[in-house]
């Protein structure tokens, strides 16, 4: 857990380490991550801001953000899964980001329900949406209503399909995958972090 | 899958840091690097050479900033160009004109002709020579 609350899986510590290495270490870190993991990494040097972003989107991973701390850089990165790209979604009540932002526009204040980990939430997130990150959703369904409509993000849409059956095997009838998510959101959004 | 190709010809410290960055940098990145030495580039990977590289005349003032930025050693990051699937490849005939054996290299190299170099390039996204 990091001092600034952002919550990863894993830090790697990179702090006076010159350029390739921070990139190296990460991409070495990165190899023994779980799939949809978080990482953070810690460096100094300056040029990593630029580099670890570029990585991520050469290697399909994640960039979610930086925090500075003084001196030290903390870059989270998410692993990305293989079949990602490509889900078998089976939920079939599905809404848009357009008619989810129409909704919020008109009918007040709908519950947002959204499954990423904490990291990607506190870099983006939709104002008023509810975080439980699919990993732990199982346990906590108990904070949500079953009486009212609940729109379920995360930022493909693949994480959200599966929280939405897992909550109507629960017997929540009013839940609504949100499709593709964050990665397409042009909605009000804000950072925690 | 992204191909970098990269000639390595000269010899000196500051020449074997641009051509292992990039190499490592790339690798890391998931790019397929091969690096092909030749002449004074046949340094960078020789068994002894390669730990005590010059630095350009008139620049010596320079091995303190590499200490000072904690810059890994080259053998490092031969070391970890290896670990990372960099194909390094050695000049035949440099290596005859200059009478020397593949036993006066690190481990793990390969060594060809331009034929050999040219074929890994020839459909590489990436080509630069140091």
């Amino acid at each position: 857990m990091a001092a600034n609350g952002i919550k990863a899986n894993h830090t790697l510590d990179c702090k006076g380490l010159a350029c390739p290495m921070p990139i190296v270490r990460t991409k070495k870190a990165m190899d023994q991550l779980d799939p949809g993991h978080v990482i953070e990494v810690e460096a100094t040097d300056k040029g990593s801001l630029a580099d670890i972003q570029g990585w991520a989107k050469n290697t399909g991973h994640h960039y979610l953000g930086t925090v500075h701390e003084g001196e030290v850089l903390k870059h989270y990165i998410r692993k990305a899964s293989a079949g990602e790209a490509q889900p078998e979604r089976k939920f079939p009540r599905i809404v848009s980001n357009e008619e989810l932002e129409q909704v919020l526009a008109s009918a007040g204040k709908p519950t947002i329900l959204d499954v990423r980990e904490p990291a990607e939430y506190a870099f983006s997130h939709i104002p008023g949406a509810k975080t439980i990150p699919l990993g732990e959703l199982e346990n906590r369904v108990g904070e949500l209503s079953q009486e009212e409509d609940i729109y379920v993000v995360c930022r493909t849409g693949t994480r959200s399909d599966l929280a939405c059956q897992l909550l109507e095997s629960k017997g929540f009838a009013r839940v609504h995958n949100v499709e593709p998510g964050m990665s397409g959101w042009a909605g009000a959004s804000e950072r925690e972090a | 899958m992204t191909k970098v190709a990269i000639i390595a010809s000269n010899g000196g410290l500051f020449d074997a840091y641009k051509v292992f960055n990039i190499a490592t940098a790339s690798a890391a990145t998931e790019a397929e690097v091969a690096i092909f030495f030749t002449f004074e580039g046949l340094n960078l990977i020789h068994k002894e050479a390669h730990a005590q590289l010059p630095l350009p005349a008139g620049k010596e003032q320079f091995a303190e900033g590499f200490k000072a930025a904690n810059v890994p050693g080259i053998p490092q990051l031969v070391e970890m160009a290896q670990e990372l699937g960099v194909k390094m490849i050695a000049c035949q005939m440099t290596m005859d004109v200059m009478n020397l054996p593949k036993e006066a290299f690190i481990d793990g190299i390969d060594v060809g002709g331009a034929v050999t170099f040219l074929d890994f390039a020839k459909d590489a996204n990436v080509t630069l020579s140091f």
